[in-house]
């Protein structure tokens, strides 16, 4: 029955794993060129899914092959083992023939052939695993020779779990011909059975070419909820001398694994009702529309708008929930941090109570599981580096116990996280000194607080070698910020030094659509995330004042901010137009705000965002593109990066 | 552990247990209850042909039940058997123990 019924999702699988092949590929040439560890986990996940998938859907020896490479990346990913050139070409030579094996598997044929076979040894030799033994055991493999003792005893809680021994049992049937023999010493009385207990445990002949890879695979999913070993038998064989030495394997694995990330979503169903619901609506609204397609007087306009605002609104209603579909809680991440914190301060010997808050706050699935990365590192950095050992809190006049305190919530059309501890806080003169000495900035004289916080944000501020030197925080934070930016949003930090600091990332709820502004300057039209912006102003021309250096700036609200001209800034045609003829938008972003100078404002829309860097670069200050309702292109504006952009201008000059 | 186990009765000469379509791990509780109830019977009479889904925690249960019946000289026959419990039990091994019936026309 397993077979029929799993049919239907091979296509769905060869797909994906197309996709997940393609994803490889890419991958491993940009670690030729030099990568980091984050290229190798996503080679990971994308060769574990494909081992899953075959695994589950009947394809043991795409499951063997795909086991070697992923035990091979696996070393690569804990650092056991530097990549090479050697290596990767192994890899990419293996994600062609993994290519090849979906083609086969599409058409029906045999998966494993000559070729595969002798990659996977290759792959294996890489491993370094079961070298030795490698050669007979293929051999045998080769000619179809083979017989092994499988002992397989589930432990008793395997049932319960899920595990059927049956699909099992059915897997294994299809490598050769079984010989299965019950051990039913363990079976206690029948008043004494607790019926989802298992105390049944098996030894298995198998006859058939099968190779060891290919059983271990059919008890991957159980190997920590059972005793297994798997013995190649010794049958023909006139001198000892020619057999392997018979080798129990438990397939290694390292727990940290985690499950396969799949691309697809769970919907409640209560999110598909909805979503009827509102086609439902749309439905009848079009027939509404649909009478004025037959005559129409001028009596009936305020009809037709009507039903225009009517479509106009559930059209928007339908997009939300559609992308409600792809929102997801974000607990799943915040989920794994009570056990790294318990771990963490257990070895730091430190005493810190962790705070989670708004775990039901909703976001985007590839925001969530982009977003893990960046938290992890936060969250350690504030163990490691902001709260201190009891005795210094006591020193400080705090309690023995650190608070460290994740909160999620939705401000506005965005995600914010924030990562608060009441530690020591930063070390200006620890900060100032590392970025002297880094080269980073001439003098720390007359920085301000924010600017000195915004150092450690900075490439190249600290590496992981110089992290215990250094008081104050920063291991890898321009990584942590280059994730969330990519992301669209933004980590700023706020540090008072004794009490503790707080980072707060800023998210866009979604990837894909945005509300802008759409301004014009000159002939082009612009969009400045709805998110971003404090406020739209006209400026006389004596509010303005120009500084050293070239810079303008403007009073607003009790305070001096900086003007930033789009014309200049992208460089657009046209004369420089005066103050008083154009509009300034106050947009907030790295913890600032600055005034984006425009000719004129359309209005506000959403922007359905299209990748520039997909279909052109990438470029400083864009975040990306959409089209208008004219179809022509409109660039949004990346408020953050612009405003890096002017702030290192302005270093610079 | 609950079910809706008939009362044994010692005077019932033959109870017959009808094991469910669904006969898998989340049904077991009522089906041991009826076993149960059967063992302190004079023979018992298993009727297994309606079974269409069955899992190894079901035959693990039927099992322990045969070995325990042929502990007490408890009488315990077959009168009925799918295609779905052959099969699992053979694929399991426990055909033998189950002391199946060799295939019948349905």
């Amino acid at each position: 029955m397993s077979t029929v019924s799993l049919a239907q999702f091979h296509q769905t699988f060869f797909d994906e794993s197309r996709e997940g092949l393609d994803a490889m590929e890419t991958a491993l040439l940009a670690l030729d060129g030099g990568g980091d560890t984050e290229l190798v986990h996503s080679i990971f996940r994308a060769a574990h899914s494909i081992k899953g998938g075959a695994a589950t859907f009947g394809f043991p020896d795409m499951a063997a092959f795909t086991h070697e490479a992923e035990s091979l990346l696996d070393e690569l990913r804990d650092g056991r083992r530097a990549i090479d050139a050697g290596i990767v070409e192994l890899l990419l030579r293996s994600v062609d023939c993994l290519r090849g094996m979906f083609v086969r598997a599409q058409s029906g044929e045999a998966l494993a052939d000559a070729h595969s076979e002798q990659l996977r040894q290759e792959l294996a030799a890489a491993v370094g695993r079961e070298a030795p033994a490698k050669p007979s055991v293929v051999k045998r493999a080769e000619t179809g020779a083979s017989a092994w003792r499988i002992r397989f005893t589930p432990h008793r809680g395997m049932l319960a779990s899920g595990n059927e021994p049956l699909r099992m049992f059915r897997e294994l049937a299809e490598l050769g011909e079984l010989k299965v023999e019950p051990a039913l010493g363990q079976l206690p009385a029948l008043a004494a059975l607790e019926p989802s207990d298992c105390h049944l445990g098996w030894t298995i002949e198998l006859r058939g070419k099968a190779s060891r890879a290919a059983i271990a695979a059919v008890f991957e999913w159980v190997e920590d909820e059972c005793d297994l070993s798997i013995e190649e038998l010794v049958e023909v064989a006139p001198e000892p001398t020619a057999v392997a030495a018979p080798v129990a394997v438990a397939t290694p694995r390292t727990s940290r694994e985690v499950a396969a990330e799949s691309s697809s979503v769970r919907v409640g169903i209560d999110k598909i009702d909805s979503l009827i619901d509102l086609v439902g609506e749309l439905v009848i609204t079009q027939s509404m529309l649909d009478t004025f397609r037959e005559g129409f007087d001028a009596n009936r306009i305020e009809l037709l708008q009507q039903g225009l605002a009517q479509l106009a609104r559930h059209t928007r209603s339908l997009q939300e929930s559609v992308m409600g579909i792809r929102m997801l809680p974000i607990a799943s991440v915040f989920n794994r941090f009570p056990r790294m914190v318990r771990d963490l301060s257990q070895k730091l010997g430190k005493q810190v109570k962790l705070e989670l808050i708004g775990e039901q706050t909703e976001l985007d699935k590839t925001v969530l599981e982009k977003i893990g990365d960046p938290l992890v590192h936060l969250v350690r950095n504030a163990i490691d580096h902001g709260l201190e050992t009891p005795d210094r809190r006591r020193t400080a006049g705090k309690g023995d116990t650190g608070t460290l305190r994740l909160e999620a919530s939705h401000r506005g059309g965005s995600i914010v996280v924030e990562i608060s501890d009441d530690g020591a806080g930063l070390n200006r003169e620890a900060i100032v000194a590392k970025a002297l000495q880094r080269g980073l900035i001439s003098s720390g004289e007359g920085m301000s607080d924010e600017a000195v916080a915004e150092l450690i944000f900075q490439p190249g501020f600290s590496t992981a070698a110089t992290t215990t030197d250094l008081s104050g925080r920063g291991v890898g934070m321009d990584v942590v910020r280059r994730n969330v930016v990519d992301l669209g949003g933004n980590v700023a930090i706020r540090s008072v030094a004794g009490q503790g600091s707080i980072f707060t990332i800023t998210l866009p709820l979604t990837l894909a659509i945005i509300d802008g502004l759409t301004a014009m300057v000159g002939e082009e039209h612009y969009i400045v995330p709805l998110a971003s912006i404090v406020e739209s102003v006209q400026l006389r021309g004596d509010a303005l004042r120009t500084v050293t250096g070239g810079g303008e700036l403007f009073r607003f609200r009790d305070s001096w901010l900086p003007i930033v001209r789009l014309r200049d800034a992208f460089g657009c045609d046209g004369v420089r137009a005066d103050i008083e003829h154009g509009l300034v938008i106050v947009v907030e972003g790295e913890g600032t705000h600055v005034g984006l100078f425009v000719d004129a404002l359309i209005g506000q829309q959403q922007a359905v965002v299209k990748s520039l860097e997909a279909n052109y670069r990438r470029v400083v200050g864009i975040s990306g593109a959409t089209i208008l309702a004219d179809g022509s292109v409109a660039l949004i504006v990346d408020v953050a990066g612009l405003i890096r952009q002017q702030g290192r201008r302005r270093v610079a000059a | 552990m609950g079910g809706k186990a008939k009362p044994p009765t010692a005077s019932a000469a033959t109870t017959r247990v009808m094991l469910p379509a669904d006969c898998r791990i989340a049904d077991l509780p009522a089906v041991k209850a009826e076993l149960q109830a059967a063992l302190s019977t004079a023979s018992a009479e298993l009727d297994a042909s309606a079974v269409e889904r069955v899992d190894t925690a079901a035959l693990q249960l039927l099992a322990v039940f045969r070995r325990e019946a042929a502990s007490k000289g408890l009488a315990v026959a077959w009168v009925g058997a799918s295609a779905a419990l052959r099969d699992a039990a053979a694929l399991l091994g426990l055909a033998h123990t189950l002391e199946l019936p060799a295939a019948t026309p349905a």
